[in-house]
């Protein structure tokens, strides 16, 4: 990264603020999150259930629904434009051309009672007012491209009769469609098998560079995110705790909760019969905890951490923590 | 080590009823002539991809499904061939912890209700008793007395999943089938769940079957374990055997698929090409052969046998085993050639 990165950027975004009003409380889902993506970069947003990745991600399509959400943004500019002004027609225009999504769930995703190559025609049509035949013949070269096997016969299949890791890849080629400058993907491998899912992610990684998309991949599974990422956005309880390019984070994260998430992760290498865990649970976001989110579960917290919410701090190129005693090198020997 | 459980050539087949056209009729192979033992006190893993059977098989072990095939000796008498009241005695003592900790529990009974009901259908009736034994369990799991009257839904999942753990032991079983406990839980909360699936162990002098299709908790938490391809063992045994050298292709690549977190060690692996193929009317040969990076031409047709080759490790595989001497077809030893492989970051 650093000097050589063309600095084009594609996202950028914020204080975006979503808060849901429920009978039980204010659920505070995403409090205050910047983020930036450039030109032909994947950037992961990685945390845990209910860290409030969705919602970050639904909110930059503006796919959230408010009512029930309320959002509030300093900034949402794509590609220069700022989406805030646009109408839904003029977002429409954009989700699919400029912008596409990739979620978990193919099979809520695409239509049942259509062909899969249909559903991408329709794409084409749409945006390129293509023909027919036109939209059809790009539509095969689409899906020989992303991999699937006999891609004109395949056309012709609906969902139901491809396996997981076909219809995931069929989103793929939908999303990858219109070249656009921005691909979401919500979890896309998580309910793939682990064969599967590294054939997946090598597909959408290799199309991701070939058609020059960035890719704001969401997961909160660490090794995809290895695997995978060129910038990192580690998130909990709402809020943005790290940021770093991605060999720095593994090498040397800073945050506590970072350092607690790496060392969960199961490696074939580790020790047997034990595991290393992060103490208690994540808090619920109706009633988060005083100071740091993450104090409760935190070895390092002190009093301040307790008291005063610390503010997300630059600490060498790229890189950001939230953290009042940030784990240096030296320090990450000692977990 | 003594055996508590030996399956014999356990096979578990469903009938499809061509109810969807585009299926053949036919039926569905989901376990097909497994055998293998699970020593007493042992960790003992079943790892595999999606619908490869692992739940089926578990089912089988517990009683839950009966074979259509083979016998399930529990502590050497066959399960199924017990008597009613005999069958439901020894059933108590295996118990099944399910993957999904939001589903398993009912939403409309509290925590009291949940644990204390395997007391309460084996006969129990006195209140005060479970009370006692359901404050006790619950301690037990890491959760508090004082949970007791809260309902499912005020629980995270891993609290949850620590609920279905105290139901699970609730009747001192011998016997526990874990399927797949961590899957749907954050990785903070998952290492506290094998933590504690560990500790009661120790304490409780438990059997556990673990499934799982992560193997590197497999490696972590097992003893001894069994990898599956579509209703059939590839390589069993031995745990450290298996992961110091594995011998089936399958294996090979169920290790090649783990993405590490060791930033510096991501290499190029490759990838398993094609997708799993379906369980119904599988075809002959080795089970494993489209998608086996090194199939010879005559695994197509002639299923592997399964081989000790060497103590307590078995593998199915004709590049270890090699073919049977006579009849062989020309080339049969050749390698096949099909699809160019996938290579990963
Ligand atoms: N429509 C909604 N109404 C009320 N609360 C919501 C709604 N959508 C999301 N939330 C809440 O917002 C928070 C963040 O949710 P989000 O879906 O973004 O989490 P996530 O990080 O994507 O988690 P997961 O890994 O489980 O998908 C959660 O506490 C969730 O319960
Ligand atoms: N009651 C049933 N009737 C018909 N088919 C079944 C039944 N139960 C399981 N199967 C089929 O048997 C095969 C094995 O299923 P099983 O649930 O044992 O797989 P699994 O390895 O546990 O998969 P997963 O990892 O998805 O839980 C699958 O093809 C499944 O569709
Ligand atoms: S601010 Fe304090 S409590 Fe929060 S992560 Fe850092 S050390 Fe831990
Ligand atoms: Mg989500
Ligand atoms: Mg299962």
């Amino acid at each position: 990264m650093g000097e050589g990165r063309v600095m084009e950027q594609v996202l950028k975004l914020r204080n975006l603020k979503v808060v849901f009003p429920t009978d039980y409380g204010l659920i505070r889902a995403v409090e205050g999150v910047d983020l930036d993506i450039y030109h032909r970069e994947c950037v992961a947003l990685v945390g845990e259930s209910g860290s409030g990745k969705s919602v970050t991600s639904q909110a930059v399509m503006r796919l959230l629904d408010s009512p029930p959400a309320l959002i509030r943004v300093d900034t949402l500019e794509f590609a220069g434009q700022d989406l805030t002004q646009l109408t839904e027609q003029q977002m429409q225009e954009i989700r699919g051309k400029e912008m596409a999504m990739i979620f978990q769930d193919a099979m809520t995703s695409l239509n049942p009672v259509m062909t899969v190559g249909k559903q991408i025609d329709e794409v084409y049509r749409r945006h390129y007012g293509d023909s027919k035949q036109a939209a059809r013949e790009k539509t095969v070269k689409n899906l020989e491209l992303i991999g699937i096997p006999e891609p004109k016969e395949r056309a012709n299949a609906f969902p139901h009769q491809l396996s997981g890791g076909m219809r995931q890849r069929v989103l793929l080629a939908m999303a990858f469609a219109c070249m656009p400058k921005l691909i979401i993907a919500d979890e896309p491998t998580t309910a793939l098998d682990v064969t599967i899912q590294a054939q997946v992610l090598k597909t959408l990684r290799g199309m991701q560079r070939g058609c020059g998309t960035s890719l704001l991949l969401v997961t909160h599974d660490l090794s995809v995110v290895a695997s995978t990422a060129d910038r990192v956005y580690v998130m909990y309880a709402g809020k943005i705790v790290e940021k770093a390019p991605v060999k720095d984070l593994f090498t040397a994260p800073h945050h506590p909760y970072t350092v607690g998430l790496m060392a969960a992760v199961p490696r074939l290498s580790d020790e047997k019969k034990k595991f290393t865990q992060i103490p208690g649970t994540v808090p619920s976001p109706i009633d988060k905890p005083s100071g740091c989110y993450f104090h409760p579960r935190c070895t390092y917290a002190t009093e301040r951490c307790r008291r005063e919410m610390p503010r997300l701090t630059p600490m060498g190129p790229d890189r950001e923590v939230r953290c009042f005693h940030p784990l240096s090198v030296g320090r990450n020997g000692h977990d | 080590m003594t055996e508590l459980m030996t399956l014999q050539n356990v096979s578990v087949h469903f009938p499809v009823r061509g109810a969807l056209p585009f299926l053949k009729k036919g039926e569905i192979q989901a376990v097909s002539n497994v055998s293998l033992s699970i020593h007493r006190g042992e960790i003992f893993g079943i790892v595999g991809e999606s619908g490869c059977g692992k739940t089926t098989l578990a089912s089988t072990m517990v009683g839950m499904i009966k074979p259509t095939a083979g016998q399930v000796l529990f502590e050497g008498v066959d399960l199924n061939s017990l008597p009613r009241d005999e069958f439901k005695k020894t059933r108590r003592r295996m118990q099944m912890i399910f993957q999904d900790p939001f589903s398993s529990l009912n939403p409309r009974f509290n925590v009291y209700q949940i644990v204390s009901e395997p007391m309460f259908i084996r006969g129990e009736d006195d209140e005060e008793t479970m009370k006692a034994r359901v404050a006790e369990l619950l301690e037990m799991v890491g959760l508090s007395a004082g949970d007791m009257y809260r309902y499912p839904s005020d629980f995270s999942g891993g609290q949850r999943q620590r609920i279905g753990i105290a139901r699970a032991i609730s009747l001192n079983p011998s016997f526990l089938v874990c399927d797949e406990p961590v899957s749907a839980l954050d990785v903070s909360i998952h290492a506290q769940i094998l933590n504690l699936l560990l500790e009661l162990q120790e304490k409780l002098n438990l059997t556990y079957v673990f499934i799982s299709h992560n193997l590197a908790d497999v490696k972590k938490l097992c003893d001894r374990l069994a990898v599956m391809y579509l209703g059939k063992i590839m390589e069993s045994g031995d745990s450290d055997k298996i992961f110091a050298q594995p011998l089936h292709p399958y294996t090979q690549a169920l290790m090649a698929a783990v993405l590490d977190i060791n930033f510096s060690e991501q290499k190029e692996t490759e990838i398993l090409p094609g997708d799993t193929p379906s369980p119904i009317n599988p075809p002959p040969g080795c089970r494993f052969w489209q998608r086996c990076p090194k199939a010879m031409r005559g695994c197509k047709a002639i299923p592997p046998e399964y081989v000790e080759v060497e103590q307590d490790h078995f593998v199915a595989c004709r590049l270890v085993n090699g073919f049977p001497d006579q009849d062989m077809p020309e080339g049969y030893d050749q390698p096949l050639v099909r699809l160019k492989t996938v290579r990963g970051r």
